[in-house]
């Protein structure tokens, strides 16, 4: 961690329905100005643990200490919660409903319609203003529920799945806006399916699969410590991908080679193994994996 | 606070914009007179022509009274020379126009009666003749007249239709008048001496400084009471229901929880709903009374049964009361279901806890301040009617008053807060209905 003081924590948090345990010893810290991404197969238990870090149901056991306190009614304020199962008065305005989420959170007057009107010229419904919620498409649905989120401009901001249903243009739009968010050191949580967008915006990540944490930690880190021992090569004078004795898998991929090494195996050797058999190296990359394949791996071997 | 100012507001001001409150505002009062006058006018309307009745005098003398009884028509009976031709006013294109006001007169108790002489012949004989008729839809039914009658012989009715008991009601008491006044008369007394005893007496209640009572008004109100609550409840439960069952089924309910606790949004509602309910009979109240003075003023004359102004108060504060007691329940019940329809079904059995309530207070009127009538004032379902009756009837102390309030509204208090849990519960289980059992342990858990 960066010396500053996580904006939440989670120790050991238990929370079962029933017989059915959805959250079992979870721990976990969010740095505060960072995008924090929480991921895992359907049912695993992100929506229940989202759900107590806002404090719509509250942990069997453990603790949840947001920006230093004990969550309480009154820290609901200070979180703003997409959840992904959208939910808004049809038959309001859209101007009257932002207005009433607002007061929800204790934002009220003046202040409240201004913010109000700032964000929807900035996602670009001010004409929807007075129109019913009904009359909206989906995806607009979705932008005028993301602003009920983010109206009372809270330190943390959790988002169940932001992206779905939202055209292309409108996600690079989200993914601006989170960003920017970020950039206002708002700390965010991004609960995704969508590894390639949890990719591009996570400094952080935690994997929940079955109740438990997989791993959770910086991206970079995750992904270096999951390297999968391969490399990417590419090279001119020979046609195939000469035999070695620490490779364990090839796999021909336009131009290029994939190449598995053996567990153990030094890339550096295969290196000099190529040089020594005189071929012109044009590639030879160590890759990592994506956060897809690790997600993938660590479900496989856990099934 | 401010959060349950703003759920009460937007409640409030949802509802009160919409096109169905617009309507029902006005659309109500006319439904409402529409339900109280028409059964009323069709059940003193009758639909055809009178109903015929043959009349077999065996009496010789009885005939003529019993016609000027049933048709206030004075004078002889109707000439009928020979047996079995109707005497009936002929209406019609043709008809006269003296026929016409005959008719008229005829059928004042919408009977129309008719003489059979029997001219010698065995009544048996003119029994199946008139049996004929009747089946031919001649006459409608027919009565004889022994000749015993003034010595206490029945007098027969046969009918078609057995189940008009109007008409055998209506004739059953003019032949009684009309014997009695000829044993009367056969025992020397002048017609006038018998009119004279005759009139009746009325009994004045008054209450103990005298003025005049409101026994009958305790009746009415409690009737008014129960049917005021009833629809209100039927109506109004109805928006709660809906709106319950609305967020938890949009998912609404998950953004609502994530920004303050179940317990003020359920009471913010429920508080947005009952101000659209005032708001609507205030309306109600208001257009009722101003033509209610307007008519008066334009009758000439006005005047309000004596209630003492308290009375106002207390029927106030009951009738919120039930309302909010019951519709707690909606609220209770929204939060286990998922269809308004289900939910209506479910409410019903405890809100029929109302027509109990009004059944009570049958025997509440009679002992205002029996054992019965005080638990019965006391049990929250109850106290909105019962507690009204005994008020109305004999004033309990104010102690008891004022623990009906206080017992009710804690009543409603914890209904709310029980259907927060439940809500609170039911809210993160998708799409699905609550068995009792799961609704006991939601509440334990939530």
């Amino acid at each position: 961690m960066d010396g500053s003081k996580p904006t939440l924590i989670l120790d050991h948090v238990n929370k079962s329905f029933g017989d059915f345990k959805a959250v079992s010893d979870l721990s976990l810290q969010v740095r505060p100005g960072h995008v924090f991404g929480l991921i895992g197969p359907n049912g695993a238990g992100k929506t229940t643990t989202i759900r107590m870090i806002v404090n719509i149901t509250v942990p069997d056991s453990g603790r949840i200490e947001l920006l230093g306190q004990s969550m309480t009614t009154a820290m609901q304020d200070r979180i703003g919660y997409l959840p992904e199962e959208r939910g808004l008065y049809k038959r309001m305005k859209v101007g009257e409903q932002l207005r009433f989420f607002a007061e929800l959170k204790n934002l009220t007057g003046a202040e409240a319609d201004t913010r109000i009107d700032r964000w929807l010229t900035k996602l670009q419904l001010q004409d929807w203003k007075d129109k019913r919620t009904k009359d909206l498409s989906k995806g607009m649905q979705q932008k005028v529920q993301f602003i009920t989120s983010v109206i009372h401009e809270p330190d943390l901001l959790i988002l169940d799945e932001p992206f779905s249903g939202l055209d292309p243009v409108n996600v690079d739009l989200m993914k601006e806006t989170i960003l920017e968010l970020k950039g206002s050191n708002k700390t965010i949580i991004l609960s995704t399916h969508q590894m390639e967008i949890a990719e591009k915006l996570c400094d952080d990540v935690c994997m929940i699969h079955r109740s438990r944490k997989v791993f959770d930690g910086r991206l970079r880190d995750i992904r270096r410590s999951f390297s999968l021992n391969a490399v990417a090569v590419r090279f001119e004078g020979l046609d195939r991908f000469p035999d070695d004795p620490e490779v364990a898998n090839v796999r021909e991929v336009g131009e290029e080679f994939e190449v598995l090494l053996n567990p153990g195996a030094n890339p550096q050797g295969l290196l000099k193994r190529l040089v020594d058999a005189n071929v012109v190296i044009n590639k030879f990359e160590l890759v990592e994996p994506s956060l897809h394949d690790i997600f993938v791996q660590k479900v496989r071997e856990a099934a | 606070m401010n959060k349950l100012f703003a759920v009460i507001k937007r409640e409030y001001v949802q509802r009160v914009r919409t096109r169905f409150f617009v309507i029902a505002t006005i659309l109500g009062p006319i439904l409402m007179a529409a339900f109280t006058v028409v059964p009323g006018m069709l059940m003193m309307v009758r639909t055809g022509g009178p109903t015929r009745i043959a009349v077999v005098d065996q009496t010789d003398n009885t005939y003529a009274a019993l016609a000027s009884e049933l048709e206030g028509r004075a004078g002889a009976p109707v000439k009928s020379a020979t047996p079995f031709v109707p005497t009936e006013p002929a209406v019609g294109p043709g008809a006269s126009q003296e026929q016409m006001k005959q008719a008229g007169r005829m059928t004042r108790n919408n009977l129309s009666l008719q003489q059979v002489t029997i001219a010698g012949r065995p009544l048996a004989d003119v029994k199946k003749e008139l049996e004929a008729r009747i089946q031919a839809r001649d006459i409608d039914g027919y009565v004889v007249l022994p000749p015993n009658l003034l010595k206490g012989e029945s007098p027969e009715y046969r009918a078609r239709n057995n189940a008009d008991l109007f008409t055998k009601e209506t004739i059953q008491s003019a032949i009684g008048k009309v014997v009695r006044n000829q044993r009367l008369e056969a025992a020397g007394i002048r017609q006038e001496d018998i009119e004279r005893a005759s009139a009746s007496v009325e009994l004045r209640s008054v209450t103990e400084t005298g003025q005049e009572s409101q026994g009958e008004f305790g009746f009415v109100l409690s009737f008014g009471m129960g049917m005021w609550i009833y629809m209100s409840v039927l109506l109004y439960g109805q928006l709660v229901l809906g709106a319950v069952i609305e967020e938890k089924e949009t998912r609404i309910a998950e953004i609502l929880f994530s920004s303050m606790r179940s317990f003020p949004l359920m009471m913010g509602k429920l508080i947005g709903v009952s101000l659209v309910a005032l708001t609507q009979m205030s309306i109600w109240a208001l257009t009722f009374m101003g033509l209610s003075v307007w008519a008066a003023a334009a009758a000439g004359s006005f005047r309000l049964p004596h209630i003492a102004p308290i009375i106002f108060v207390y029927v106030l504060a009951f009738f919120l009361m039930g309302y909010f007691i019951y519709s707690t329940v909606y609220a209770v019940v929204g939060s286990m279901v998922t269809t308004t329809q289900e939910g209506g079904q479910l409410a019903m059995p405890i809100v029929l806890l109302l027509v109990a309530g009004f059944f009570l207070s049958f025997n509440i009127i009679r002992n205002p301040n029996s054992p019965v009538a005080f638990w019965a004032s006391m049990f929250p379902f109850f106290a909105p009617i019962t507690m009204l009756v005994r008020i109305v009837t004999e004033t309990p102390p104010l102690w008891q008053i004022l623990l009906s309030l206080v017992i009710g509204f804690a009543t409603a208090t914890g209904l709310i807060w029980l259907a927060s849990r439940i809500y609170r519960v039911g809210m993160l289980m998708y799409g699905k209905k609550a068995s009792i059992p799961e609704v006991i342990r939601w509440v334990r858990q939530a």
